[in-house]
C-alpha cells in the first residue's frame, strides 16, 4: 500500500456519514467543503514532515557577502559576520540589519526560529551582478542587486524588499505554494504580506498609519510617491511613461490570466497577488491595531495549515477557520476576516453568500448583529467538523505507524 | 550583427513586461568589441546552461537573440542558474547599454 494514500481515500465514508447527518443543505454542504479541505491539509502535512531534512544550526545567524558585481556566490567575499564590525560599505549594513529585523520578527511575533523554524543560517549576497535591478530568494540564500538607478537604486535599500525575499524561504517550508497561477500568486502575496508586517513591527506602526507600500523606497529613484507594488490600493503603485500603469488587479473579476511560463510570470504570480494582498489589508484595517497581532497571526497560521497546491479560495476559506479558531467563530476579527475576501470577490467554502454580505456589512459598521448568531453556529459546527477530521487523520497516521 | 538582450521575471516582473529588448548592431561598433562580443557569444553558445532547480522565487531570466543574416542563436538563462559564460556576455552587454 502506498504511503501517502490512506488518509485520503478513508475520508469519504465518513464525509457522507456526517452529511447524512446534518438537515440543513447549506450545512451538509460546508461541512463537506471543509473536511475535504482539512483532510487534504493534514494529508499533505504529515506527508511534508516526514521529509524534512536535517536541522540546520545557528538560531539564523547572519552573514553578508560581497558579489563585487559578479554573478557568482563562490567568488564572493566575506563582508559582515554576525559577529563582525560594521562594514564601511552602507548595503552590506542595510541587508545585515534587514536580515536582523525580519529574523527577530519571526522569533518575537510568531516565536519562529529563522526561515525554516530550526534556526537556519541567514545568507546575504550584496551587489550581485552589474547594475541588476532585481533582489530574489535562490532556494537557500537572498541575492541583491545594486540597480540601475532608474527602474531601482541599491536593491538593499527597502525593508520590506528584503523580508519579502527571505519570507519566500518560510513559504518554502510551510505550506510549500506551488510558485504557478494562483498558488504562486499566495506565495508571492505571503512574501509582500510579511514583508510589509516586518516594516510595520520595526516602526511600530499601526495598520491605518503604515503605507502598505512594496519596494517605495528603491523602485523607480527618479520619480517619487510611488512603489513597486501597493497592498492598500493593488493597480495604483505606479504610473510613469517608462513601465506604465502598476498592473496588479484587486479582485478577482479583475484576475489576470497570463501563460505559465517564465515570460508570463509563471501565470501572473505578481498581478494576482495583489488580490491576496487587497484581503489581508482589509482584514488588518478592520481589525485595527497592529496588524502583526491579530490579522498577522491569522494569516500565519494559516500559511502554515495550507498546502502546496491550495488556490485563493483555500486559503480564504483556511483564514477563515483560523480566525475562528485564534479569536472565536462569528467574532470580530472572524468578520473582518470575511468581509475582506468579500470584498475581493473570493467566496469562503461553506459560508454561504447571503451570510457573507450580512457579515460584510457589520464589519463595515453599518450593522447585521442579529445574523451574528447563525453564522457564530455554523462557524461552530465547521469547527467541530474539523476537530473530528482532524482527529481522524491522527488515528490514521498512528494505524500507519504500528503496521 | 543584430544583438537583442531581454530581461523578464524578477521581483517587478508585472512591471517588466512593458520592458522594451535592448538591441544593438555590432556594425555601428568599434572592430575590436564587435570581435570581443562574437567571441562572448561563441563561448555562451558552446556552454550547456545549468539546469534551474526550480526552488528560485524572484529570479530574472534573459534571453539573448543573436541574429547574423538567416543565422539565429538564442541564449535564455536566469539569475539563479548561470554559467559563467552567459555572465559574462550579460554582463558586457549591461555595460555596453549602460554607456548608450
Ligand atoms: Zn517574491
Amino acid at each position: 500500500m502506498s504511503g501517502t494514500r490512506p488518509i485520503n481515500c478513508i475520508i469519504p465514508p465518513y464525509i457522507l456519514d456526517k452529511l447524512l447527518d446534518s438537515e440543513n443543505s447549506e450545512v451538509r454542504q460546508a461541512a463537506l467543503d471543509t473536511m475535504l479541505l482539512t483532510a487534504r491539509l493534514r494529508g499533505e502535512r504529515a506527508i511534508r514532515s516526514s521529509f524534512t531534512g536535517a536541522a540546520a544550526p545557528g538560531d539564523g545567524r547572519r552573514t553578508v557577502f560581497d558579489c563585487e558585481q559578479e554573478e557568482f556566490l563562490r567568488n564572493a567575499v566575506l563582508a559582515r559576520p554576525e559577529d563582525g564590525p560594521e562594514s564601511t560599505d552602507p548595503a552590506v549594513n542595510r541587508a545585515f540589519d534587514a536580515l536582523g529585523l525580519t529574523r527577530d520578527f519571526y522569533k518575537e511575533v510568531f516565536q519562529r526560529n529563522s526561515v525554516d523554524g530550526q534556526g537556519m543560517r541567514l545568507d546575504g549576497y550584496v551587489h550581485f551582478g552589474f547594475k541588476v535591478n532585481n533582489a530574489f530568494w535562490d532556494g537557500r540564500q537572498m541575492l541583491f542587486g545594486d540597480g540601475d538607478g532608474q527602474e531601482f537604486s541599491n536593491l538593499t535599500g527597502s525593508l520590506e524588499v528584503i523580508s519579502h525575499e527571505l519570507t519566500h524561504g518560510v513559504t518554502d517550508h510551510t505550506s510549500g505554494f506551488v510558485y504557478h497561477n494562483q498558488s504562486g500568486a499566495l506565495n508571492e502575496s505571503m512574501s509582500d504580506v510579511f514583508g510589509s508586517l516586518v516594516k510595520q513591527w520595526s516602526l511600530k506602526q499601526r495598520a491605518e498609519e503604515a503605507d502598505w507600500l512594496i519596494g517605495a523606497d528603491v523602485w523607480t529613484p527618479g520619480i517619487g510617491g510611488d512603489a513597486l507594488r501597493s497592498m492598500k490600493d493593488p493597480g495604483r503603485a505606479y504610473n510613469n511613461p517608462q513601465f506604465g500603469k502598476d498592473p496588479q488587479p484587486d479582485r478577482m473579476s479583475r484576475f489576470i490570466h497570463l501563460p505559465d511560463t517564465k515570460r508570463g510570470d509563471f501565470g501572473g504570480v505578481h498581478f494576482n497577488s495583489g488580490i491576496p494582498n487587497k484581503a489581508f489589508y482589509l482584514t488588518a484595517v478592520r481589525i485595527g491595531g497592529f496588524a502583526w497581532e491579530a490579522a498577522g497571526t491569522i494569516w500565519y497560521e494559516a500559511l502554515k495549515a495550507s498546502s502546496a497546491e491550495d488556490q485563493f479560495q483555500d486559503f480564504a476559506t483556511t483564514t477563515f477557520q483560523k480566525a475562528g479558531e485564534l479569536f472565536g467563530a462569528g467574532g470580530p476579527e472572524q468578520a473582518a476576516v470575511l468581509s475582506a475576501w468579500q470584498e475581493v470577490e473570493v467566496p469562503i467554502r461553506g459560508v454561504p453568500t447571503g451570510v457573507a454580505r450580512i457579515r460584510s456589512f457589520a464589519a463595515n459598521g453599518s450593522g447585521g448583529a442579529g445574523r451574528e448568531d447563525g453564522l457564530a453556529a455554523l462557524a461552530r459546527q465547521i469547527g467541530t467538523l474539523n476537530d473530528k477530521v482532524t482527529q481522524l487523520a491522527k488515528d490514521v497516521a498512528e494505524l500507519k505507524g504500528t503496521r | 550583427m543584430k544583438v537583442a538582450l531581454e530581461s523578464y521575471g524578477g521581483l517587478a516582473a508585472a512591471a517588466g513586461l512593458r520592458r522594451p529588448p535592448k538591441v544593438l548592431d555590432t556594425t555601428a561598433l568599434p572592430a575590436a568589441a564587435a570581435a570581443e562580443l562574437a567571441r562572448l557569444l561563441a563561448a555562451a553558445a558552446a556552454t550547456p546552461p545549468e539546469e534551474p532547480d526550480g526552488r528560485a522565487r524572484d529570479a530574472m531570466s534573459y534571453t539573448v537573440t543573436a541574429q547574423d543574416g538567416d543565422r539565429v542563436t538564442v541564449l535564455e538563462q536566469s539569475d539563479a542558474a548561470m554559467t559563467p559564460a552567459f555572465a559574462d556576455l550579460l554582463t558586457w552587454l549591461r555595460k555596453h547599454h549602460a554607456q548608450q
